[in-house]
This record gives C-alpha cells, sequence and structure tokens, in this order.
C-alpha cells in the first residue's frame, strides 16, 4: 500500500523555491494500478521521483506497506521515458543492472524475465541495435527483474508509434495481471491512462493537486479499447482535465 | 520507425570502416602524402637551384632504412617516455577530472586554480622541472605528462557534466551507490571522448617530447628521437630518417589508441538500426 499523506515538494529554498507538488492525499492499495494523468510540465513526473526517493518531500510524507520513503528501495521499481538504457551495455547488461547494483546475481531469474518478454534472442545486442519497442521491453525487463512490489512508470511509451504503443500497453497489462505490483503510472495520454488505470488521478498545472479521481473499474483485458466503457472513461477524462484549464 | 526523411544516411560502412577497409585508407593517404612531399621537394630543389634541403621521399625512406642502427634505439627510447607519459597523464588526469566534473564543490574549490595554471605553457616550467629532475628520463616525461595531464583533466570534467541526466536517474532509481554510478555510467560515458582527446593530445605530447629531448642531451645514442634529429640536423638525410621515425611513433599511437576504442568502446561500433 502506498500512502500519500499532504506531500508538497518544492526546488530550491528559501523566498525563490519553486512548488512542484502541492498536497496530495491518497491511497494506493497493494495491487492496484494507478494513472496520474496532468498537463506536460504539471508536475506528475516530481512526485513519481518522490515515491522512487529520488526526491525529498518538503512536507507531508510518502509510505509504502508503513515505512516511509527516504530513498531508492529493491522493492520499488521505475521506468523511465525512452526506457533509460544505458547504450553501453547490451540487453543482457542493462536487464541485469538494478540486480547487479544490488550485489545479486540469479542467472536463472534474468534468464527467465528475458524469455518472457521475448528477448532472449537479443541478449548480446546493444540498444542502438534494438528498434524501439524492444528497448521498452528492456526497460520492463529490468524492472522485473527484482520481482518489485511497486512498479513506477514515467511516461514509459511517449515518442512510440501507435501500433507499437498499444502492443506495449497490452504487455504491461499482461504483467501486471500476472504480477500483481501496485502500479502508478505518470502518463499525457489519455487512452493509455484509461486503458491501464483502474483509478485515474487527473492532476491540475503546476503545483500539481489532485483535481479529480476517475474510477474505471471496467478495465483489465486487452479488448477493453473497443468498448463503450473505455470510450465513456475517455470522454469522462476529457472533460476533467478541460475543467478549468488555463491552455 | 523511420526518424525523419531528410536525414543524410551515411553506408554502415563508411561510418565504421572494416580492417581491410582502415588499412586501405591508411595506405592511400600515405601514397598522396608522398606525393606532396615529392613535389615539395622537387620545388624547393627548383628554388634554391638545383641544392637539396628537402631530400626526396624514395631518398629519405633509404636513409631511414640504412640508419635504422642508428635511429631505432632512439626510437624506442623515446616510444617508451611517451608511453609512459600517457599513462601517467591519464591515470591522474582522467578521475579527477571525472571528480571534478561532478562534485560540485570540488569543483567550486580546483576549476580556478586549473583555469590560472592551464594557460601557462608548460614548457615555460622546463627549467624548474630541470632543476627539481636533472636531465634524465624523469624530467623528459614529466614535461609531456604535464602537458598531457591538462589536456585529459579538462576534457574529462566537460564530459562529466554533459552526462545526460537519464542515466544518471536510471541507475540511482534502481539503488547505485555514488560509486556504482561512476562506475556503471560516468566512466563508460566519457571514455569515448576522453580517448578522442588523447588522440588530439599524441602530436602535443610529441612535440613537448621533442623540446625536451633537445635540452640537456648530447648524447645522439641514447637521448631519444628529439636529440637524434638536433644532433643530426645538419645532414639532411640523417635528420628525415629522425623526422620520419617521429611521425611512425605518431602513427603507432593513433592505431593504438583506435584498438584500444574498439575493444573499450564497442557499443559505439555495433551496427544501428534506421528503424
Amino acid at each position: 500500500m502506498i500512502e500519500f499523506d499532504g506531500v508538497v515538494v518544492e526546488y530550491g529554498r528559501g523566498p525563490r523555491a519553486t512548488r512542484a507538488v502541492d498536497g496530495i492525499d491518497l491511497v494506493v492499495e497493494e495491487g492496484e494500478s494507478l494513472a496520474l494523468i496532468g498537463p506536460s510540465g504539471c508536475g506528475k513526473t516530481t512526485l513519481l521521483f518522490a515515491v522512487a526517493g529520488l526526491y525529498k518531500t518538503t512536507e507531508g510524507s510518502i509510505e509504502i506497506d508503513g515505512e516511509s520513503v527516504r530513498g531508492p528501495r529493491r522493492e520499488i521499481a521505475l521506468i523511465l521515458q525512452d526506457a533509460g538504457l544505458l547504450p553501453w551495455k547490451t540487453v543482457w547488461g542493462n536487464a541485469n543492472l538494478s540486480l547487479r547494483l544490488h550485489g545479486e546475481y540469479p542467472r536463472r531469474t534474468a534468464e527467465a524475465v528475458l524469455d518472457e518478454l521475448g528477448l532472449a534472442e537479443a541478449k548480446g545486442r546493444f540498444p542502438a541495435e534494438l528498434s524501439e519497442g524492444m528497448k521498452r521491453r528492456v526497460g520492463v525487463a529490468r524492472a522485473l527483474s527484482t520481482s518489485p512490489s511497486v512498479m513506477l512508470m514515467d511516461e514509459p511509451l511517449a515518442s512510440l508509434d501507435t501500433l507499437t504503443k498499444e502492443r506495449i500497453q497490452d504487455l504491461f497489462l499482461r504483467l501486471w495481471t500476472r504480477h500483481r505490483f501496485s502500479l502508478i503510472l505518470v502518463t499525457h495520454d489519455i487512452e493509455e491512462a484509461a486503458f491501464l488505470g483502474q483509478r485515474i488521478a487527473v492532476l491540475t498545472e503546476r503545483p500539481a493537486r489532485i483535481k479529480s479521481i476517475v474510477a474505471n473499474p471496467a478495465m483489465g483485458d486487452a479488448e477493453y479499447r473497443e468498448t463503450p466503457e473505455f470510450l465513456n472513461t475517455v470522454k469522462r477524462l476529457r472533460e476533467a482535465m478541460e475543467q478549468g484549464a488555463t491552455r | 520507425m523511420r526518424m525523419g526523411r531528410f536525414r543524410p544516411r551515411v553506408p554502415e560502412r563508411l561510418q565504421h570502416p572494416g580492417p581491410l577497409r582502415y588499412l586501405l585508407m591508411y595506405a592511400l593517404s600515405a601514397i598522396v602524402l608522398l606525393g606532396l612531399w615529392w613535389a615539395a621537394s622537387a620545388l624547393v630543389k627548383e628554388l634554391k637551384g638545383g641544392r637539396e634541403f628537402l631530400p626526396n621521399p624514395i631518398k629519405a625512406i633509404g636513409e631511414m632504412v640504412r640508419l635504422a642502427r642508428l635511429w631505432f634505439p632512439n626510437f624506442l627510447i623515446s616510444a617508451w617516455r611517451l608511453v609512459l607519459a600517457i599513462l601517467i597523464a591519464f591515470s591522474l588526469g582522467y578521475p579527477l577530472g571525472l571528480l571534478i566534473g561532478r562534485e560540485r564543490r570540488l569543483d567550486e574549490l580546483i576549476s580556478p586554480m586549473i583555469y590560472i595554471v592551464y594557460p601557462i605553457p608548460q614548457v615555460a616550467f622546463i627549467l624548474v622541472l630541470f632543476l627539481i629532475f636533472g636531465i634524465g628520463n624523469p624530467v623528459k616525461v614529466a614535461i609531456v605528462a604535464l602537458a598531457l595531464f591538462f589536456q585529459i583533466l579538462i576534457s574529462a570534467r566537460g564530459a562529466a557534466k554533459n552526462i545526460e541526466d537519464t542515466h544518471v536517474t536510471s541507475v540511482l532509481s534502481a539503488g547505485a551507490s555514488r560509486w556504482q554510478v561512476y562506475w556503471h555510467v560516468i566512466l563508460p560515458a566519457t571514455l569515448p571522448s576522453i580517448l578522442t582527446s588523447l588522440r588530439v593530445s599524441i602530436g602535443l605530447g610529441m612535440a613537448f617530447l621533442y623540446i625536451a629531448e633537445t635540452y640537456g642531451t648530447f648524447d645522439p645514442r641514447r637521448g631519444g628521437l628529439g636529440a637524434f634529429i638536433r644532433a643530426n640536423s645538419y645532414s639532411a638525410g640523417q635528420a628525415f630518417a629522425g623526422i620520419l621515425a617521429m611521425a611512425l611513433l605518431g602513427l603507432i599511437l593513433y592505431v593504438a589508441i583506435d584498438l584500444i576504442e574498439r575493444l573499450l568502446c564497442r557499443w559505439k561500433y555495433t551496427g544501428r538500426r534506421s528503424s
């Protein structure tokens, strides 16, 4: 369970401090998927990085399973925009990076994850030799390698073409169903939020506050995209985002 | 996904030539250089009324082969001095440059000192160094190492500052310690540009070595190529044998750094996907 209690994040100090996140109260249940959606630059990535332990909260607290977040943890995985792969490491090296950083090297787990994602053949290749879709899958492999209980995704599919994007969204859904980690997905793509979020928190412009929370209980399989409920959720999200927007 | 229709497409084999092509390119360049040399030599001869101040390439290379017994020991001496100086400069300048590039406090403390000292030509220190080290090997290695140290330090600092944030965030979020960030990101990310700066520094290093070797050594058998060239400066053929030997030394080092880069930065030499 992830609990946000009055979370404020500011950059800088004193009178010149900029507030990026302003008072977030929220609970994400174990195994739940939550999408955070908001305009570009609203502070949603900042909020996510605070959960990952990369930023400190200025006020309030974030607790995961009752323990407050003070830095990166093994059970929290973060998938970055463009997958965050290191160009000088092979697929194998990138996928195993988290394990190596923790001083572990269970070869079998890593092999199994690469197999699951259809990357076994590409083990020895460098990121520059991969298609965009494969790169994202390597990023996912790295995140899954430590069997995390919390998965954080920061616009993981930005800049992908529609078909590749949908294929990887299907993959995310499958993995979430199978591994049941708690998922927080940051995105500015309304359809992505509606496809992957059981609940969708709509954020205001900077500094980020929660504007509304849209429930989306019907999500959960790949055909959801074709249903009227999906279109309805998309419509509600669009309305929620437009409400009071200055842009 | 194609990245923009107007991106000029460079055929892969031109981006990273294979070994055969690599040799061919060097051979071609050598032929062009020899041709230019020949023309220059003929021109000088014409202008100077038939006197041969600049020997033609065939003659010079002939001399080089004939005099191999004289210049080769000097070649070895210069080579190890230069290689040792490069190793010293690299192993001190690279880590220090990375540290001041990444650690803000250290940068604020050390960078002003570097920028005050760096513009002073290191040759200006030559007399002091001679007083400290005497006229033997150490002073020659020290002068070259000093010059290269600043080159490597400054480019390492710049390269470390330019590392993409996502790479650092990526390993930090996976739980990397500060030293793991250096090992997994900062070191590999900066290595290609440090090797490039090392390549550029070879010319500088050779110039400094030449100066150092022409100072204070008068034994043309064990003084290194600089001393050899200076001692033979009145006989064009022998001096040119020395100059060609220096060019050979430079070429060997360039090729060695190329090979090291291919070995250590393998990821830069893989075929890129255009889709």
